[in-house]
């Protein structure tokens, strides 16, 4: 009961005691604490979805042979699902979509049914039934 | 912003890095890391010459480093005098004592595992009269260590650098926050200390 007492009024004695830059400092710890413990969750969430989802989302500033690359299909593939001839074309898939007239969620569209295709083709006995 | 970026790399080749670097280390924000792993992705596939990388991003990150070091310590000037005003001249005193002691291990440090400091650091030192020859022997140190380790992690995941990019960029701001945290409550428990002592 003593002790208790004691330890009370030394938390009182030491709160009474900080002055105006300490509560900042404390506010301050407090902003970092929930900084650190976002990124902490956020780090071990891309981690997991790292070890479930082994799939690159495809971006504009890809090129066809990068998404090729990616996915592990064959470039030819790609190019001939966007209507490009099958030989190496660096150009970024924004660049390509707009070359096309068409949006790039357009152009990504089509190479992911092509990759989908590619991956898991239709079986003949499926087609004839 | 980041697809105009990186799109200019399989475009350009290595002078796009070395531009992109230069800007980036002296302060604009970009996507630097990202632009290295995709790097690293594009000389596993053969896009890309090793050789002609790594000389292009470190020279491009080393000269960012030193315009960010030189704005610092030419128009950290006026700063620096408005800031003496303030804080005084014990506390300016304090500040550049604290480069002097802890600035080789921030410059490296900032170069690779905590690098959106980098800039920062860069800043600091030129304002604080951090010793050029130091600055830069640190600094490359960093650069030579960040660009092969950020290329490499890209070849080896070469398939994957979207993803990795994500799970690095929050591992490294959760570094910095952790650091902020470490700094902070060190400066509070200190306050904290001597009642405890009592």
């Amino acid at each position: 009961m003593k002790a208790s007492g004691t330890v009370r009024q030394h938390i009182r004695r030491t709160l009474q005691a900080l002055q105006w830059h300490h509560w900042l400092v404390a506010a301050a710890l407090v902003l970092a604490l929930g900084f650190t413990g976002l990124h902490a969750y956020r780090a071990v969430s891309a981690a997991i979805y790292w070890n479930y989802n082994r799939d690159e989302p495809i971006q504009g500033w890809m090129s066809v042979g990068f998404v090729a690359h990616s996915y592990h299909v064959p470039p030819r593939i790609l190019y001939q699902a966007i209507g490009l001839p099958p030989k190496p074309d660096k150009r970024p898939l924004r660049i390509i979509a707009k070359a096309q007239n068409r949006p790039v969620d357009a152009v990504k569209a089509s190479l992911q049914n092509a990759i989908v295709h590619a991956r898991y083709p239709p079986s003949d006995k499926g087609e004839k039934r | 912003m980041t697809d105009f970026i990186l799109a200019l790399l399989p475009l350009y080749g290595a002078i796009a890095l070395f531009g992109i670097l230069v800007v980036s280390s002296a302060g604009v924000p970009g996507p630097a890391s990202l632009l290295l792993l995709v790097v690293g992705s594009l000389v596993a596939q053969g896009e890309m010459t090793l050789w002609q990388v790594l000389v292009a991003g470190i020279s491009g990150a080393v000269i960012g480093d030193q315009i960010g070091f030189f704005a610092g310590r030419i128009g950290g000037r006026v700063l620096l005098r408005r800031l003496t005003k303030i804080v005084g001249h014990a506390g300016i005193k304090h500040a550049e004592a604290f480069t002097m002691r802890w600035g080789g291990a921030a410059i490296f440090f900032s170069r690779w595992l905590v690098n959106p400091l980098g800039p920062w650091i860069n800043l600091s030192s030129g304002i604080t009269d951090y010793p050029w020859i130091r600055f830069i022997l640190w600094d490359v140190l960093g650069e030579v260590f960040w660009v092969v380790l950020f290329t490499k992690l890209g070849a080896i995941f070469s398939d994957r650098v979207q993803s990795l990019t994500d799970f690095l960029g929050h591992l490294t701001w959760f570094i910095v926050g952790a650091i902020a945290v470490i700094i902070l409550g060190w400066k509070l428990f200190g306050h904290f200390r001597p009642f405890a002592a009592a």
